[in-house]
């Protein structure tokens, strides 16, 4: 399937005249039927339930933005994807008026400071927050507010254009969604089946029960806390 | 065997068919997509883009935060 086809069954096109006299009712609707937007409501909700009611808000919080700009762009009749390749059309623009410079040593070694300077920061964030307790209000601001701008970051849309999955790879991408979902659904039963759903059960240990031993040190946590940043930082460049 | 030692059984063959994925995707590109190329699919529009990054917050929360 070429980029193109797959856009275009993707976002299909909507006549402008019909999506003029979309109600905003219905507008919420298509933005609800998109699979992460029902993913963020679920996780919003077992999260809530389990205890952790500021990460079920925070969750409903950004599933009901999605659901509106879904909705404000089905009303204007453009599809997402035109968003964002306007988006990453003025990012290639950009790069493109201004030409990298020739490699030339001062730009490698602002490169290697810039690189520095943010493993630094990344390695103090986790020493400092890492040596929070856990569960603690320190550690929760620091997670909460690194995590609202990694969002509002990729809110902006991707960095750079990138090719769509296409023909063998595309047909085959399903297998990492059964991964996925069967890891999530190990732990949702593991999950169910604690004597209380804020109590950990030994028989049936969720992921969070069994990483308990590492998370109960200040070294274990900033550990854990740097490879999360890592793959934040990994994401970031998608 | 415990229910507890077939839940970790579980959790770890999670782990090993992903990691065989992405080896076997590694290794044939052009068949199988890795896990990055499947993310930067997903990550192309916004949805997918603030799904993925929530996701991550999620994992962050989930283990650290109140």
């Amino acid at each position: 399937m070429t980029d193109a086809a797959g856009q275009a069954a993707e976002n299909p096109p909507v006549a402008q005249a019909s999506t003029s006299r979309l109600s905003p009712g219905r507008a919420a609707v298509a933005g609800l039927r998109q699979p992460i937007v029902a993913i963020l409501l679920l996780i919003a909700l077992f999260t809530a339930v389990s205890g952790k009611p500021l990460d079920g808000f925070l969750m409903l919080a950004v599933a009901t933005l999605l659901i509106f700009d879904a909705a404000r762009a089905r009303r204007q009749g453009t599809a997402e994807d035109d968003d964002d390749a306007a988006a990453g059309r003025v990012a290639s623009a950009a790069a493109m008026a201004s030409p990298a410079a020739p490699a030339s040593r001062r730009a490698r070694q602002r490169r290697l400071l810039a690189r520095a300077g943010w493993l630094t920061a990344g390695a103090l964030y986790c020493g400092v927050v890492g040596s929070f307790r856990r569960y603690s209000w320190p550690a929760t601001a620091a997670v909460i507010a690194l995590g609202c701008l990694m969002i509002a970051v990729g809110w902006q849309g991707p960095l750079r254009r990138r090719p769509a999955l296409t023909g063998a790879a595309l047909r085959r991408a399903w297998l990492w969604a059964v991964v996925l979902v069967s890891g999530g659904l190990l732990e949702l039963s593991s999950l169910l089946q604690q004597p209380h759903l804020t109590t950990d059960s030994y028989a049936h240990p969720t992921i969070s029960a069994l990483t308990d031993p590492l998370l109960a040190s200040s070294p274990g946590r900033s550990l854990v806390l740097g490879g999360w940043l890592v793959i934040g930082w990994l994401l970031v460049g998608r | 065997m415990s229910s507890r030692d077939a839940t970790i059984i579980g959790y770890l063959a999670v782990l090993a068919a992903g990691i065989t994925l992405q080896v076997a995707a590694v290794r044939r590109p052009g068949r199988l997509p890795s896990l990055g190329r499947v993310l930067t699919h997903v990550m192309r529009t916004r949805t997918g883009r603030v799904g993925v990054f929530v996701a991550w917050s999620w994992l962050g929360l989930h283990f650290f935060a109140r």
